[in-house]
């Protein structure tokens, strides 16, 4: 067996064991579980382009998310539109909104980008709880919407079973991983990091490094916005504080440092890390003592930034290697 | 980067052995599964139906269970929801799915219990809702969602009913009213209510102000009101702000002809205590009041306060007739399987038991699930020599005796 | 127009309390280069111990300082140096280490949370106290006094760190390692002991800024979140760093809120404010007091 086959072959077990999951968890509740750590993954994937690759920490993407699942869910139920289209149109209208975001804020560094992100959601999320009504869309303030589970099938983007979403997201996340390690290996890729690392040695290499962060924020912002689309027809109901607040934003952004942010598995990584701990502290303490729950998550997440700040992503590609070496001889060819 | 990929493959694996892990357990007992705010913004409330709910588990299971099933006995399985609709669907997800209850209670935010109704009702699980008001969880032609209290359109009915008797009582004419409430699916549903009937009751609305319940000033409000100087204020608070909103009308002196609440953050047990003589005249609608004249609710009542240190209020005594609405639909239903739970709560007339402490005569479900006997009391807050407290004032049969309330405030 | 004078007043007022909370994060921001998450919740910390002191005493609600102020100081020393300078230790070649923000939030939910299981979710105020419901009548006009008192001791706070850092020694050092910490070290200063008593100041502030609540205010455990956002804003607004710039950015934000509801429901206002934050943050990046981090 040569290495780099050697190497692949863990990719198509693992995708056979995603994709094989269903079969061996039947009980709705760890599938329910599953899902929402793929959609926090695929979330994370896609706020890697722009908080991994870019060096920026943005700390306002649930406004995209909200943007996502207002669209689609606005054209379903007011204009019987499929929320397959919806979630493209809440797609470009997210990159439109994430371009008009990044133009001022790239310029800003460090604590400024994340608390002008911070203000931006806030302010687009204030802004929906204040609209009953947007010209003829009914956006309906802050008692939000509800998606009659009504028309299942997949045109309706809906399902009685949880197998369906399952898939979806994994295919969506799947996606996004490829398109991301795509963008680590192009051009594109090469100026985000550069342009992150050493803005000044980029620029004066002739890298437009505001270019290459607005495309990275479009790309993040689209992807970003096709979860919200998912996370509405999963849940059928949105509400302001719900799609839109706060706590996304910092989840994802969590998410991304515990993983290693920066790195295509770091977000994964992360994801498998902490929605178990939020999931199932909750569910063993949050019946008798409140809140011990969140202090756990607190916990765990200074432990991790205290022990390894780079991310998980890190020592475990480490001890990966040291595996696969063992395995198969292969001493871990540079990545 | 290229061994990244590989090692998502070890953390997918590791999670399939947490996810292997799960073990359905053999039922014994009656299990209900209850989604409540218990950390969070909505913690305070949450604890109030959570200890009611415990009281009255405890009672039932202690006078023997259920004895049309042997004496099965109703165990109570608590979540939080951190007033988060996402985790309450995940949270009913799991009881269902996993502990595998008979029955869904709970989730007071409105918001919350919304989606866990369409999740119930996917299911084919009964969901008990004894306190989020809003109009449309009843309203969606679900059939197995049952609700104990009154629907948000019914408390803004009777607040105006109510505004008219007095108006009648005391022959004082109210021309203005004022509607302040908290920007969020409780106060807008309230306020809605509130403009089409004073459109119909001919009053002028002289100030329609929703206001952020997460704002750290509320004196701007409080000027309005008093620049808007209107008859009667009509107020939809959170306990935080409904202190806050108290505090700062006493200090600038705004007094209207009458301030009637809705519950919620003035029905608080932490209100009354913060607010002190501030709360004064205040009116305040409510399901249940400690002085109802019912027998065996001042012994229920001081049972709960030498519990837990605080009265019973409202919201809790409808968590608290929930759980014996539950135990008469068991005896009836003489089966654990929640189709047959169902129907014999939709079957509910209960007219005896420790339910009826509740100030009207017969639990009864319409084809919708509302409660359809559900009724309100208005209360005043007043000091007439025990210092301040809660006085149900109306409707007039249920006033305290020898009680006349003061209308206008002086 | 009397109105909006007394709406200004009390805007001015209220806001120099935010800017007071907000001078907290400004200090620590201006040494540390880093958004400390964890401040709302440090300023609910310092609530509890003034209405604990408070309420076991019986002392005026401002006597309390002298049991806060110290109980917060040693809080956020030893806090930064348990927590936040091991970071700061590994990460050596970074300027603004964001690990540094996802500890300050797993600060903020652990102390929060505590908060729920030690105290409840109870909402506390002290009923008995010479402060409360105070007001000033002037002509038609009503001014609270506790937010009278809050005002100057906003000022007087705010003097107190200036002339600490331009007067004293340790001032001194303070401000050579905001501007530069490797020359500072070279000068012979411990920076990390620097950025302990930078970050205990940062937290007595939040104490002081939670004493001049506690007379009018609600005491609970997620009283803090209701002010992260705001300080953020606030710092922002002022100049990252910059003392003064936060006691004005608090004021113009007391203002608005206070002037805005006027014109507009409280709920718009709300959204006011981030638009004017972020058409601010495109027009003068550097907030307020342009100058760079410097005192």
């Amino acid at each position: 067996m040569t290495p780099s086959l050697a190497r692949g072959l863990p990719l198509v077990v693992l995708a056979l064991v995603a994709f094989g999951l269903p079969l061996a968890v039947t009980s709705a509740t760890y599938l329910h579980i599953l899902i929402l750590l793929f959609l926090y993954a695929y979330l994370t994937t896609s706020w890697n382009l722009v908080g991994g690759f870019a060096g920026v920490l943005p700390l306002g993407h649930a406004a995209f998310v909200g943007i996502g699942a207002y669209t689609s869910t606005i054209l379903s139920l007011q204009y019987g539109v499929s929320p397959w289209i919806g979630m493209f149109v809440g797609g470009l209208l997210s990159s439109l909104v994430g371009v008009i975001i990044g133009l001022p804020t790239f310029k800003m560094r460090g604590a400024y980008f994340a608390l002008a992100t911070i203000a931006f959601a806030e302010g687009i999320r204030v802004m929906f709880e204040n609209i009953d009504y947007l010209g003829p869309l009914q956006i309906n303030g802050p008692r939000g919407l509800q998606i009659p589970p009504l028309k299942t099938g997949l045109v309706h983007f809906m399902f009685a079973d949880k197998e369906p979403y399952y898939y979806i997201i994994l295919v969506m996340l799947a996606a996004v991983l490829a398109l991301t390690w795509a963008i680590s290996r192009s051009k594109l890729g090469y100026y985000l990091v550069a342009g992150g690392e050493e803005p000044e040695a980029a620029q004066s290499l002739g890298i437009n490094v505001a270019h290459a962060k607005l495309a990275a924020m479009a790309m993040s912002s689209f992807l970003t916005a096709l979860a919200g689309t998912f996370w509405a027809q999963f849940t059928l109901y949105i509400h302001p504080k719900s799609v839109m607040s706060l706590d996304i934003s910092f989840e994802i952004a969590f998410i991304a440092l515990i993983g290693g942010r920066g790195s295509i598995a770091g977000p994964v990584l992360g994801a498998l890390l902490l929605r178990p701990v939020s999931d199932f502290s909750r569910i063993y303490f949050g019946d008798t003592l409140p809140g011990l729950h969140l202090i756990i998550f607190g916990v765990v997440l200074i432990l991790v930034m205290l022990y390894q700040p780079r991310g998980l992503q890190e020592p475990l590609t480490r001890l990966y290697r040291r595996a696969m070496g063992r395995l198969i001889g292969d001493r871990g060819a540079p990545g | 980067m290229q061994s990244n990929r590989q090692l998502i493959c070890i953390m997918i694996t590791a999670a399939l052995v947490i996810a292997g892990a799960h073990a359905a357990l053999a039922q014994t007992t009656i299990k209900v599964g209850n989604i409540l705010p218990l950390s969070g913004p909505s913690a305070s409330v949450g604890l109030q139906n959570k200890q009611a709910q415990d009281m009255a588990i405890q009672e039932i299971n202690d006078a023997g269970g259920i004895k049309a099933l042997g004496g099965a006995k109703i165990q109570m399985l608590y979540a939080d929801s951190e007033s988060k609709p996402e985790k309450g669907v995940a949270e009913a997800e799991r009881f269902i799915n996993t502990e595998k209850v008979n029955i869904l209670t709970g989730a007071w935010n409105s918001a919350v219990s919304y989606p866990v109704s369409a999740v119930a009702e996917r299911y084919g699980i009964p969901f008990l809702v004894p306190v989020s008001v809003a109009d449309k969880i009843t309203e969606q032609g679900f059939k197995y969602v049952f609700r104990i209290a009154a629907k948000d359109s019914w408390w803004t009915r009777d607040q105006f009913a109510f505004l008219k008797d007095m108006e009648k009582e005391f022959n004082t004419k109210i021309a203005t009213v004022a509607f302040v409430y908290e920007n969020g699916d409780w106060g807008k549903g309230f306020a809605e209510g509130w403009k089409k009937l004073a459109q119909q009751g001919g009053y002028k609305v002289v100030l329609d102000e929703p206001y952020p319940s997460t704002a750290t000033d509320l004196s701007p409000v409080v000027q309005k009101i008093k620049r808007a100087n209107p008859d009667v204020l009509f107020l939809t608070s959170n306990a935080a702000d409904a202190i806050l909103l108290t505090n700062t009308m006493a200090e600038y002196k705004v007094k209207p002809k009458a301030i009637i609440a809705s519950g919620g953050g003035h029905a608080d047990p932490s209100f009354m205590k913060a607010t002190g003589k501030n709360a004064r005249y205040l009116f305040d609608i409510v399901e249940w009041e400690t002085d109802v004249n019912k027998p065996g609710a001042d012994k229920t009542n001081e049972k709960f306060k030498k519990l837990y240190g605080y009265n019973l209020a409202g919201e809790s005594v409808d968590a608290y007739v929930a759980m014996y609405v539950l135990a008469d639909a068991l005896e009836r239903a003489k089966s654990t399987d929640p189709k047959a739970i169902r129907d014999a709560l939709a079957a509910t007339k209960l007219t005896t038991g420790p339910a009826m402490i509740v100030g009207y005569d017969a639990i009864e479900f319409d084809a919708s699930g509302q409660n359809k006997h559900a009724a309100l009391v208005m209360i005043q807050i007043n000091d007439i020599g025990k210092g301040m407290e809660r006085i149900t004032v109306w409707p007039k049969v249920s006033r305290r005796a020898n009680y006349k309330p003061v209308f206008p405030t002086p | 127009m009397l109105f909006i004078i007394e709406d200004t007043i009390n805007g001015i007022l209220m806001g120099s309390i935010y800017g007071l909370a907000a001078l907290g994060l400004t200090v620590i921001f201006g040494v540390l280069k880093v958004i400390n998450f964890a401040h709302g919740s440090l300023l609910m910390v310092g609530m509890y111990v003034a209405y604990w002191a408070v309420l076991l005493t019986g002392m005026h609600p401002y006597l309390s300082l002298v049991v806060v102020v110290p109980v917060m100081f040693v809080f956020g020393y030893l806090l930064q140096d348990i927590l936040i300078k091991p970071i700061f230790k590994s990460e050596k070649e970074v300027r603004e280490p964001i690990t540094v923000i996802i500890v300050t939030t797993g600060v903020w939910y652990i102390l929060d949370n505590l908060a729920l299981l030690i105290f409840g979710p109870q909402y506390r105020n002290i009923q008995d106290n010479p402060l409360r419901g105070k007001m000033l009548e002037i002509g038609d006009m009503m001014v609270s006094v506790p937010k009278l008192w809050g005002f100057f001791t906003a000022l007087a706070t705010a003097l107190v760190i200036y002339l600490f850092l331009r007067k004293t020694r340790m001032g001194r050092a303070v401000r050579a390692t905001s501007l530069d910490r490797d020359a500072a070290s070279l000068q012979g200063i411990n920076q990390y002991r620097i950025y302990n008593i930078a970050f205990g100041m940062g937290t007595a502030v939040a104490g002081v800024a939670g004493v001049t609540l506690v007379p009018f205010y609600n005491v609970f455990p997620t009283v803090g979140v209701l002010f992260d956002i705001k300080c953020f804003i606030i710092v922002v607004l002022g100049g990252l760093g910059s003392i003064g710039g936060a006691l004005l950015g608090g004021m113009i934000i007391g203002v608005i809120e206070s002037v805005g509801p006027q014109f507009m429901t409280a709920t718009w206002t709300e959204a006011i404010v981030y638009a004017l934050f972020l058409a601010f943050l495109f027009l003068k990046p550097s907030g307020l007091f342009g100058v760079k981090y410097d005192w």
